[in-house]
């Protein structure tokens, strides 16, 4: 039903016409983007469920408790459905609710998105309608509130953040002094990674926001030895770049090669001819372990030491490419399909990113071996993502790096339905048996509340994943960090910006 | 002559619109656009139709461009979606950096140059004159991007000069302007090394020449000095080659220094122009490429009346020509 308020009252009563209250855990708000109107409806939404003769209902609305604030937190997808909209209501100074509609394993992971907002700054935003452009870009630093260890009180477009400690920070340090122990903190907006590490070397800088490249490790090892940097190897990446060929159904059109560009066992040959080992010594110069699924050991939760690895063994991919009729008839060293015509297909990857570039050139020269050719085209990453949205491409390496560590809070990738199922998108209903399988497996994943059983539930995931390979993932790189010597107490993490993860206790020595 | 400058006003107009126009339309067709470049692969397609819609991205390129047409003629350029802030707020503030790196260097390297191409062109022999020819020949062989990357990598190594940027972090003891003229050393160099060797060159052959003139051995036989010659009588008619090309590189200098803008973070239109197109924000791109025409437009007219302050005959002959 449409929201007479627009999500500012809450319903302070849900009646139904037979005198039944309707518990309030029962009605719930959400909201969709209409692209004609350019504008957001919004709804309230009430389940009854033993009303089977339809009878009306008496909502009324009120501003007493507080009404729900409507934060932009990412819609999640809670079961095999559609996307929802959480509720989340401030009932009281001190206290903010999260209504789930339904059980959510990971819980409040979800939070670490949820913008606590002043409301002496925005409440007057809200009301008006335009809560979504007051706080951009363009605000004035003195304007806006926060409640982290910095503030922002300068922004120069495409040149620096600078950010001013801030007085009311909660936190404190074990000894009871106050945090943070930087009065100051710039960041540099730099032109590339290059000119980042020659600032660092010469002292200009004195962290990096970011991994640094693999052909930036002997350069920087050598100034760590010198003492003039230090450097740090933060272990395995959660992400590896992945392969994966277009399986929309009737995506390729007429092209006769769709008869064996979708099929299993191309992902599953071009898996075993590709060596990991060559992949990791050219593409991240060593620095890089062997990845056979969605998960790296990078992860010591979600990882599967026990998953099904893939062995390199070129015969064995021939054997497999020939059992779908995919074999050298003319004795030239390529392979032909069964009407004759040369087995070649166009990957698609990221321009000016050395490590796809590399990774795509490798995957090139390793199927070449067994007898496939594959022409790379490097593009803008804007322009390999239209070609992924519109399914208007064959292969794509790229990276669709996780949203989270929790794989509950990736329903995108893993749901037919999902807006990142990369290599068939958002379909209607599951094209393959074990796409189907996978939906049933991480509905039960998302909603139970076991860990055992939900990592139980995801390995069984894992399996099917490696088996039908929709995604091709070859080498994690190792995460290597470098800052000044005079940085101290630092936390990294492995995700970005590494090295500011807890920013509040970065101290700096004289 | 007033006809002459109108023709040449309208000339700059066309060339800033035809500039941007021809910068909006290849920015907008190529694949992909702001929203799929800055969203990632994650997005869904709702969310990327929301952002496309938001930005007007999901119009006809005619449609788009009819609009911005119609607001640029309002001096109204559009809104960087990167930045989020109107074009016009955003263009002013970098070609003014970017004006203080151009013209730095060309003041640096007219002081440099011109006396280097006098002292080499008006003598025949010698050790000096030689060693600057064949140093302006070693620089004018390196394009200004080697020249910055290299003095980057110098005042990296030296820890001398800051490497990027206009300004520190923290003002240091001597103050602002203090601190930009370090931070102007090394990109200001860059630009100003190989075009001192130019207009070294210019300035030598056009004085060689004007040394061999008549009226220059009239007067050393009437017993004035040389030095008397060469700086004052010589130099006059010599400057003409130069003058001629100066416009020209003032409006090159100021469209064409992205380069070494990129390469030491220099926080001028290049900078901008660049991120812009990185980010396919596609009115910023239309604007950078516009604010560099208006440049090299400003600079043609600067070049021509340059020259006919110093040789009438050229402005009559151009007005002739108008």
């Amino acid at each position: 039903m449409s929201d007479p308020f627009n999500g500012l009252q809450a319903v302070q009563s849900a009646v139904r016409v037979d005198g039944k209250q309707i518990n309030p855990n029962n009605v719930w708000f959400s909201k969709n983007f209409n692209t004609t109107t350019n504008q957001w409806n919004y709804y309230f939404n009430l389940f009854d469920a033993n009303n089977t003769s339809g009878l009306a209902y008496t909502i009324v609305f009120g501003a007493n408790p507080l009404p729900p604030v409507f934060g932009p937190l990412t819609d999640q997808i809670l079961a095999a459905g559609q996307p929802f909209s959480l509720q989340v209501t401030a009932t009281d100074p001190h206290t903010v609710v999260v209504t789930f509609p339904s059980p959510f394993a990971p819980g409040i992971r979800i939070l670490n998105d949820l913008p606590i907002l002043p409301r002496h700054k925005l409440e007057a935003a809200l009301k008006a309608g335009t809560f979504r452009k007051a706080w951009g870009l363009d605000t004035p630093p003195a304007l806006m509130a926060g409640l982290g260890p910095f503030l922002v009180s300068e922004y120069v477009p495409g040149q620096r953040v600078v950010f001013a400690r801030n007085p009311s920070y909660f936190a404190k340090a074990p000894d009871g002094g106050a945090l943070p122990y930087l009065d100051r903190l710039v960041v540099e907006i730099v032109p590339d990674q290059s000119a980042e590490l020659l600032r660092l070397e010469s002292g200009q800088l004195d962290m990096m926001t970011s991994e640094i490249a693999p052909d930036a490790y002997a350069p920087l090892k050598r100034a760590a030895d010198q003492g003039r940097v230090t450097l740090l190897d933060l272990g395995v990446s959660r992400n590896a770049d992945g392969l994966w060929f277009n399986l929309k159904p009737g995506a390729l059109g007429g092209d006769p090669r769709a008869a064996w560009l979708q099929r299993d066992e191309l992902r599953r040959a071009i898996s075993m001819a590709v060596d990991r080992k060559l992949f990791a010594d050219t593409v991240f110069f060593g620095a890089g372990v062997p990845v056979y699924g969605p998960e790296t050991p990078g992860d010591k939760i979600w990882y599967w030491p026990g998953l099904p690895q893939t062995p390199h063994d070129t015969a064995a991919a021939k054997q497999l490419l020939a059992s779908i009729g995919l074999t050298d008839r003319d004795g030239d060293g390529l392979l032909e399909d069964a009407q004759n015509r040369p087995v070649r297909f166009t990957l698609l990857t990221q321009k000016g990113r050395p490590n796809l570039e590399r990774g795509a050139a490798v995957i090139r020269d390793e199927l070449k071996k067994i007898g496939v050719v594959v022409d790379v085209v490097a593009l803008d990453a804007g322009a390999v993502i239209d070609q992924l949205l519109h399914a208007r491409y064959e292969a794509i390496y790229f990276n669709a790096d996780k949203s989270d560590l929790d794989p509950g809070t990736n329903p995108d990738f893993w749901f037919s339905f999902g807006s990142a199922h990369v290599w068939n998108l958002e379909q209607a209903s599951p094209a393959t048996p074990w796409e189907r399988q996978i939906d049933a497996l991480m509905t039960r994943q998302i909603a139970s509340p076991d860990e055992a059983e939900r990592k139980s539930l995801y390995n069984d995931v894992q399996k099917i994943f490696s088996e039908y390979l929709p995604v091709v993932y070859f080498v994690a790189p190792r995460i290597y960090v470098a800052h000044s010597v005079r940085v101290t107490n630092l936390a990294p993490s492995e995700y970005r910006p590494q090295l500011l993860w807890r920013p509040d206790l970065v101290a700096v020595g004289r | 002559m007033i006809r002459y400058a109108a023709r040449r006003l309208a000339f700059a107009l066309f060339l800033v619109i035809a500039v941007s126009s021809a910068s909006l339309l290849l920015s907008r067709l190529a694949p992909g656009d702001f929203v799929t470049e800055t969203l990632g692969a994650r997005a869904s397609r709702q969310t990327v139709e929301e952002q496309r819609a938001r930005f007007g991205l999901n119009r006809s390129f005619g449609a788009q461009y009819r609009d911005w047409l119609a607001s640029a003629a309002r001096l109204d350029f559009g809104y960087s979606m990167l930045y989020d802030r109107p074009v016009r707020d955003l263009i002013p503030e970098r070609a003014a950096n970017t004006a203080i790196l151009a013209l730095t260097a060309l003041v640096c390297a007219t002081l440099v140059g011109v006396p280097l191409g006098i002292v080499s062109g008006s003598r025949r022999g010698g050790a000096l004159p030689g060693a600057i020819r064949a140093v302006s020949v070693v620089l004018l062989s390196m394009p200004p991007l080697l020249t910055s990357l290299f003095l980057v990598f110098a005042a990296a190594r030296t820890g001398w000069l800051p490497i990027a940027g206009m300004r520190s972090a923290t003002l240091p003891a001597g103050g602002a302007f203090l601190d930009l003229l370090r931070h102007l050393i090394v990109p200001a160099a860059a630009i100003a090394l190989p075009l001192a060797a130019m207009l070294e060159r210019l300035q030598s052959q056009a004085m060689g020449e004007v040394i061999a003139e008549p009226f220059v051995l009239a007067s050393l036989a009437r017993g004035v000095p040389r030095s008397r010659i060469v700086w004052h009588g010589a130099l006059k008619a010599a400057l003409r080659p130069v003058a001629a090309v100066y416009g020209l590189i003032i409006g090159s200098l100021l469209s064409g220094s992205f380069a070494v803008e990129v390469i030491t973070a220099w926080p001028g239109l290049g900078s901008l122009m660049l991120q812009a197109l990185r980010t396919r924000d596609v009115y910023l791109v239309a604007g950078c490429a516009g604010a560099g025409a208006l440049f090299l437009a400003g600079g043609t007219l600067v070049s021509d009346l340059a020259l006919a302050a110093i040789d009438p005959r050229a402005s009559e002959t151009r007005a002739e020509q108008a």
